[in-house]
């Protein structure tokens, strides 16, 4: 008996430590996304926020970017979150909305439309740098089944382990600093570049075949739309002023009509680039991509006076707790701008402001 | 993105009984090292393995294969011919660039978190986009923009629906603006205004 209970320990401690270590490598070998490729860590910083937001941005790099929740704090008093990532497909919009809403209530969501061109997922590797960072939940579930493309497994995302074990060789320094904990890499899940290349030879886009939106677009637009008017949320619909890739006629008419349908706001924002003072030769980092800090305050101070003025957001500046929130964030996002400045050899008119000037 | 790189030292496990269960799972898992599919990019995560030796060898060969591969121009599928240039689609730009000559602009797409690179190159009469295949720049699609080029088969702008079926026959894919034909997995599609062709566009497999 006494033998039987001894194996059993020892079977039970094998059992354990099998597991622990499996989780170990597991933790090791999953990318940490906080050296050269940020973007895959901007979905669950999200999590370690106080969730108290006036404004959640979600959609793809049209939306991390080229908008600065700093500003739209700083200049208008607006708390803002963006809970964008590379290539992030309507559904997973819609799913990062819902998963958004099972912790706070925002008064606005504001959906770049880029992403309504695809009907399936173009890419496992954005895939996972948009559902990985996700909480468990069945947003998440719901997020990955519609988001797979043939060739993944839905197992795969439980166990990370069995996707990414060939990442054996690829091991850095990071892989074993970051192990337990992570390291911020935006700012509001604002990714900042300050660099210039300034928008030259930008292609006209080539004629498509068909210019029509397809069902699964549409089905997410409409779960999203519903999801909002359910939650008294408003929906806000933009375009950001990105010159490629090329945004159609067809397609803004399409946005337009549906904007218009539902009583929603649709903010082309190509077409509101010179009103903004956008210079695309000064504005850039990547020949007219997405914008550079310069371009993305620009932006964001259109905007918060829109969110402002149309939308009926509240300068909160008045919240202490906030303040303090922001002045540390704010002493991050300065701290960056200054670092980026001297990384690239740029000269800045530098005008620090409070958090709650 | 160097400004954000910070390097921290390795921390080290305390139980040696744990690390030797570490080792042997990780001996297993090396075992399927073999990169049957690879992880989406981590940036320059690569560098602390790879010694430069390595990575000399390894673009060496690369560099080869691609030379090889540009010598044997596959003419499988539809080829458009631009002052005796064969193009299709998949086909490495390496050795296309030189024979073309300059383009007339061209630009360039970084994908988002950096995925690679898509580039458009813009001649007189058409484009040719790429898409990134590891190092190499493949052909993804050619469009023909004007009348001053036309397919092989010579179709240009200025004909008509009528014209595309007697140059390439009635097993096409129709839709209300285009007609497709497929050949070897590539695609040759018209875009059509009415009866009239606006654009001709040859497609890798890779669009679909």
């Amino acid at each position: 008996m006494k033998q039987k209970t001894e194996y059993g320990k020892k079977a039970v401690l094998s059992i354990a430590a099998v597991g622990i270590s499996l989780f170990l490598l597991q933790r090791l070998l999953v990318p940490k996304y906080v050296d050269d490729v940020v973007e895959g860590a901007f979905i669950r910083e999200y999590y370690k926020e106080e969730k108290d937001f006036d404004v959640i941005f979600v959609g793809d790099c049209e939306v991390y970017e080229n908008f600065s929740p700093a500003v739209l704090w700083r200049d208008y008093g607006i708390n803002s979150y963006i809970r964008g990532s590379a290539e992030q497909y309507i559904w997973q919009s819609y799913y990062i909305l819902e998963d958004t809403l099972r912790y706070e209530m925002p008064k606005a969501v504001i959906f770049n439309v880029q992403s309504l061109q695809f009907e399936n997922a173009q890419s496992e590797a954005y895939n996972r740098m948009t559902l990985e960072g996700m909480k468990w939940s069945p947003s998440k579930v719901n997020a990955i089944r519609a988001s797979m493309k043939p060739e993944e497994q839905f197992l795969d995302y439980v166990f990370p382990l069995l996707r990414y074990h060939t990442r054996w060789s690829e091991l850095t320094s990071s892989d074993f600093a970051y192990l337990f904990r992570t390291k911020r890499v935006s700012h509001n899940g604002y990714y900042m570049r300050v660099d210039v290349k300034p928008a030259e030879n930008v292609p006209e886009g080539r004629p498509l075949k068909d210019y029509s939106f397809g069902e699964n677009a549409w089905k997410y637009l409409d779960l999203m739309r519903e999801l909002c008017k359910k939650n008294d949320i408003q929906l806000i619909l933009i375009k950001a002023p990105s010159l490629y890739p090329h945004w159609y006629d067809q397609w803004d008419e399409q946005v337009a009509d549906y904007a218009g349908k539902y009583d929603l706001a649709y903010l082309n924002f190509l077409e509101l680039a010179d009103e903004i003072g956008i210079d695309y030769s000064k504005d850039t980092y990547d020949a007219g991509l997405h914008m550079n800090l310069s371009g993305a305050e620009k932006l964001s101070g259109y905007l918060g006076a829109y969110l402002t003025e149309q939308a009926g957001m509240k300068n909160r500046k008045g919240e202490e707790k906030l303040c303090e929130i922001w002045e540390e964030k704010l002493e991050a996002y300065e701290e960056e701008k200054q670092r980026q400045y001297q990384f690239y050899g740029i000269k800045e008119d530098f005008n620090e402001r409070s958090s709650c000037d | 993105m160097k400004f954000m790189q910070k390097r921290e030292k390795i921390s080290h496990g305390k139980g040696k009984g744990m690390l030797s269960v570490g080792i042997l799972c990780l001996c297993l898992l090396a075992g399927c090292g073999k990169k049957e599919e690879s992880a989406p990019a981590v940036g320059a995560e690569t560098d602390a393995v790879e010694t430069e030796e390595m990575r000399g060898a390894a673009e060496e060969n690369v560099k080869e294969a691609e030379t090889e591969e540009t010598k044997d121009i596959k003419e499988t599928g539809y080829v458009f011919e631009s002052n005796g240039v064969k193009l299709t689609v998949d086909m490495n730009m390496e050795g296309i660039l030189d024979r073309l000559g300059e383009p007339n602009s061209s630009y360039e797409q970084p994908s988002c978190a950096a995925q690679g690179i898509a580039k458009i190159y813009t001649y007189s009469g058409f484009e040719i986009e790429t898409y990134p295949d590891g190092d190499a720049d493949l052909i993804a699609c050619i469009v023909l923009k004007d009348d001053s080029v036309a397919t092989s088969e010579g179709i240009d702008l200025s004909m008509t629906k009528e014209d595309i079926i007697a140059a390439y026959g009635l097993d096409y894919e129709e839709s209300e603006t285009s007609m497709v034909y497929e050949k070897d997995g590539t695609k040759l599609c018209f875009i059509l205004d009415g009866e009239d062709i606006s654009s001709i566009e040859y497609d890798s497999p890779v669009l679909n």
